[in-house]
């Protein structure tokens, strides 16, 4: 290759669930995949394992490699378009950088035991809470209606004070509070809402 | 190139990052840094790279 080549610093996000299969594999490929374009590999090395800050994909944790190469400008835009197709990397970023610092140089390719690396699992966290019920109007179903009209009274009952007043006798709870104009506090709770219209009359 | 007295920000130096940055994850102004022109412009750089590595979140 004739082009000028420059020194960049290199980070690798790669996926854990390809790094518990063995980090020295992933990084090999990672290895592989840059020479295969002409990147002259200087240091290869492990930074870290962390959690993200923010999910990327279904990932909340990641494997951080570091680098510093010596490419082409052209080598490294190929190289990014097949680590995001292949691979275990996920996400990467390359940056122009004046010159190795002598600790990074001294690391070279680091080669550590897979047993020495330990992936904590990913904390699964239920995507959806739990559908709040109103426990109160399941109730009055169960004791005033059989079976059948349980459904639709419950329908109409959430419908709230406008639809209620066109729902002929099944709704009377509802038109009853419409019309004494109580509070949207109480009129939530239907019980209360009864009590409030006996009252009144 | 850095010059002797400018300060120089790394991406991975997360720690040192946020004390540049609101619980909210937004940059301070150069007037709240205190840094010159091109300092704070690192500053703004390093933290750009250390979100988009997912480092540091871009809001929280």
């Amino acid at each position: 290759m004739t082009e000028n080549t420059h020194i960049y610093q290199a980070m690798f996000l790669l996926d854990n669930e390809e790094v518990r299969k063995g980090f020295n594999a992933s990084r090999d490929w990672v290895k592989t995949t840059l020479e295969k374009y002409g990147i002259e590999v200087k240091v290869l090395r492990l930074w870290g394992e962390r959690q993200l800050a923010y999910p990327i994909g279904r990932r909340k944790r990641a494997t951080y490699l570091l680098g510093w190469l010596q490419a082409s400008g052209d080598s490294i835009n190929e190289v990014k378009r097949e680590l995001y197709l292949l691979g275990p990397v996920f996400r990467c970023l390359f940056l122009l950088e004046d010159e190795i610092p002598a600790d990074e140089l001294a690391t070279g390719i680091q080669v550590i035991a897979d047993s020495e690396i330990i992936i904590p699992e990913d904390m699964e966290e239920p995507d959806f809470e739990e559908p709040y019920t109103e426990p109160e109007e399941e109730q009055r179903a169960t004791d005033d209606k059989p079976d059948a009209e349980e459904d639709e009274e419950g329908k109409e009952g959430k419908a709230g004070g406008k639809a209620g007043g066109k729902a002929g006798g099944k709704a009377k709870p509802v038109v009853s509070v419409a019309k004494t104009k109580v509070p949207k506090a109480a009129a939530a709770d239907s019980s209360t809402a009864d009590e409030v219209n006996t009252d009144g009359n | 190139m850095a010059t002797k007295n400018s300060r120089t920000f790394d991406f991975k130096d997360v720690e040192s990052l946020e004390v540049f940055m609101t619980s909210h994850g937004k940059i301070h102004p150069a007037k709240r840094t205190g840094l010159r022109a091109r300092e704070q412009r690192r500053l703004k750089r390093a933290i750009k790279y250390a979100r988009f590595l997912s480092l540091i979140p871009f809001v929280s």
